[in-house]
């Protein structure tokens, strides 16, 4: 599914970010990427969509070399990917459908399609209700679920999130996981960056721990091993 | 350009939003692709007719020798009679007052209502037309022919001919110079509105690249935004030109009338079509330049 093999990254003001990263991820799997803030997780995570490119290495998803497409082949790679933020990125002036549908939209899905599938992801994240509104109307943790609707509603292999509890509170950080899980469970694979050590402990999940731009770990079945 | 309805459908419906959204300046850089256009066409519609007007003179060799109002028929006789008896001349015509009005009607074709606007007036001189053997005859005689009691002038083709061909010249040189200029604001005045727009929908273009949707996808809604403001600024220049030409035909028609303007049509539909062309061009170009400028997709 996902292939890093001696990736590392020096941004031009010269701060080396990620440093030989090595790492294999199989189809279907949950993955935390961990580390202290500052740590290369968001570099980690923006070279999967090819926002960041690496200063050497390689990266393969599923089965492509991204770093060897064309620029007019990397929206076709985006394709398969679903990527969530910490702070949503959703748009103020559209509905919770429309943000949705969205995502549908600009890649010409056909129409009759569009409105049975976003009801259908907006089921998934209990938004049903809700299809009506504003973002501006709903909580965080209801607004994430918005992004999370719009990152898997064109079926993504591979699902990318950036600290998406970041902003939530344990108690809706949950809500979310359950909706990950969820994911995770109809085969989609998963690779988020957070700091909840008590979700990542409690998830029981694959933990890949960075530090200063390196792989310090990288166990099935981990813990978030930081001292908070 | 192969799209789905759907995705024009989302096209269309951006557009519309984003030229409200842009409220003033869409207005501003509607109201300057007209005036450019407007300004662009009046000219052309001059250039046209400079040149129509300066071919038709070149082709005559002939004397039009028109004589004052009060000249009676004995001396209009006399008049006919010495310009025939003149050298080189091989033919003279005499065309009254009434012929006159009449042949211009006829020029006039499906137009006639231009006349109704004359009165009961006749503007046209008695006048002979004096057919010389060459245009070298043409600068000898027309002094001569001045001088005849009664004759009001003698004029021919050639001498306009000259100026008219440099007016010309410098129609076009003035009318490109003015042109360009135009374009280039009307350019600016686009591309400035574009930018508003990239910069209100910077977070969607950016979502829009998260979810995969390609280049050609984010720009075009900012192109169509750029042709939609030109095609419209074209349409009013459009509009404008045919009224103004037409009202001005039928005043020249009134007054000048010895001057051969191009008719109206198809003139005019060829102009409306080459200013929407142009307009949309802009519209197009100016947004292009803005994608560019500030769009990195
Ligand atoms: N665009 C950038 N330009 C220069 N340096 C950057 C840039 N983005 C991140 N960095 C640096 O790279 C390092 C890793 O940052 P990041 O990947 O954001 O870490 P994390 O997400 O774990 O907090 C930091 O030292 C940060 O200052
Ligand atoms: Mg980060």
């Amino acid at each position: 599914m996902l292939l890093m093999s001696n990736v590392s990254k020096i941004y031009p003001g010269g701060s080396t970010a990620l440093q030989d990263v090595n790492i294999h991820i199989e189809p279907g799997e949950f993955v935390f990427v961990v580390g202290p803030s500052g740590a290369g997780k968001s570099t980690f995570i923006k070279m999967l969509f090819r926002e960041v490119i690496p200063t050497t290495g390689s990266i393969f998803v599923n089965g492509i070399d991204i770093l060897k497409l064309q620029e007019k082949e990397i929206p076709y790679m985006r394709r398969q990917l679903g990527i969530i933020f910490q702070d949503y990125r959703l748009l103020p002036d559209r509905t919770v459908y429309e943000n949705v549908a969205f995502a549908m939209q600009v890649i010409e899905a056909p129409h009759r399609k569009i409105k049975r599938r976003v009801m259908n992801v907006l089921e998934l994240v209990g938004l049903r209700n809700r299809c009506n509104s504003y973002p501006n109307e709903l909580s965080g943790g209801e607004q994430q679920r918005i992004a999370i609707a719009r990152a898997i509603v064109n079926d993504p292999l591979l699902v990318i999130a950036d600290e998406p509890t970041g902003n939530l509170d344990p108690e809706t950080s949950w809500d979310i996981m359950e909706i990950f899980k969820e994911i995770n469970a109809s085969g989609t694979t998963i690779v988020m960056a957070t700091h909840d050590k008590e979700i990542v402990d409690a998830m029981g999940k694959r933990v890949i721990a960075i530090e200063k731009g390196r792989i310090v770990r990288d166990e099935k079945n981990g813990v978030y091993g930081y001292e908070l | 350009m192969d799209m789905s309805f759907s995705t024009k459908e989302y096209f269309v419906r951006e557009t519309y939003k984003s030229i409200r959204r842009n409220g003033f300046m869409s207005f501003a850089s509607i109201s300057t692709v007209a005036v450019s256009l407007l300004v662009l066409g009046m000219f052309l519609l001059i250039f046209l007719n400079t040149n129509n007007l300066a071919k038709y003179l070149e082709s005559q060799v002939q004397i039009s020798v028109y004589m004052l109002d009060e000249a009676d028929n004995e001396e209009l006789e006399s008049v006919g009679k010495r310009l025939s008896e003149m050298e080189g001349v091989e033919k003279v015509t005499f065309i009254s007052k009434d012929e006159a009005l009449e042949k211009f009607r006829e020029r006039l074709g499906d137009q006639q209502q231009l006349l109704d606007s004359l009165g009961s007036d006749n503007p046209f001189p008695n006048y002979f037309d004096v057919q010389v053997d060459s245009p070298e005859r043409i600068q000898q005689l027309t002094p001569q022919i001045s001088e005849l009691p009664q004759v009001e002038t003698a004029k021919f083709g050639q001498e306009v001919v000259e100026n008219l061909f440099q007016l010309t010249r410098i129609l076009r040189f003035g009318g490109i110079m003015l042109v360009v200029f135009l374009s280039m604001a009307t350019l600016f005045i686009i591309s400035n509105t574009i930018r508003l727009t990239v910069f209100a929908r910077r977070k969607e273009v950016v979502i829009m690249k998260y979810v995969g949707a390609t280049d050609w996808f984010i720009r075009w809604p900012f192109l169509l935004e750029g042709m939609t403001l030109g095609f419209f600024g074209a349409i009013v220049a459009a509009l404008l030109i045919n009224i103004i030409y037409s009202g001005l035909q039928t005043k020249i028609y009134a007054t000048l009338a010895f001057l051969p303007l191009l008719p109206a049509y198809p003139l005019l539909t060829y102009v409306s079509f080459f200013l929407l062309v142009a307009g949309t061009g802009i519209g197009a170009l100016g947004s292009y330049i803005s994608l560019r400028k500030f769009l990195r997709v």
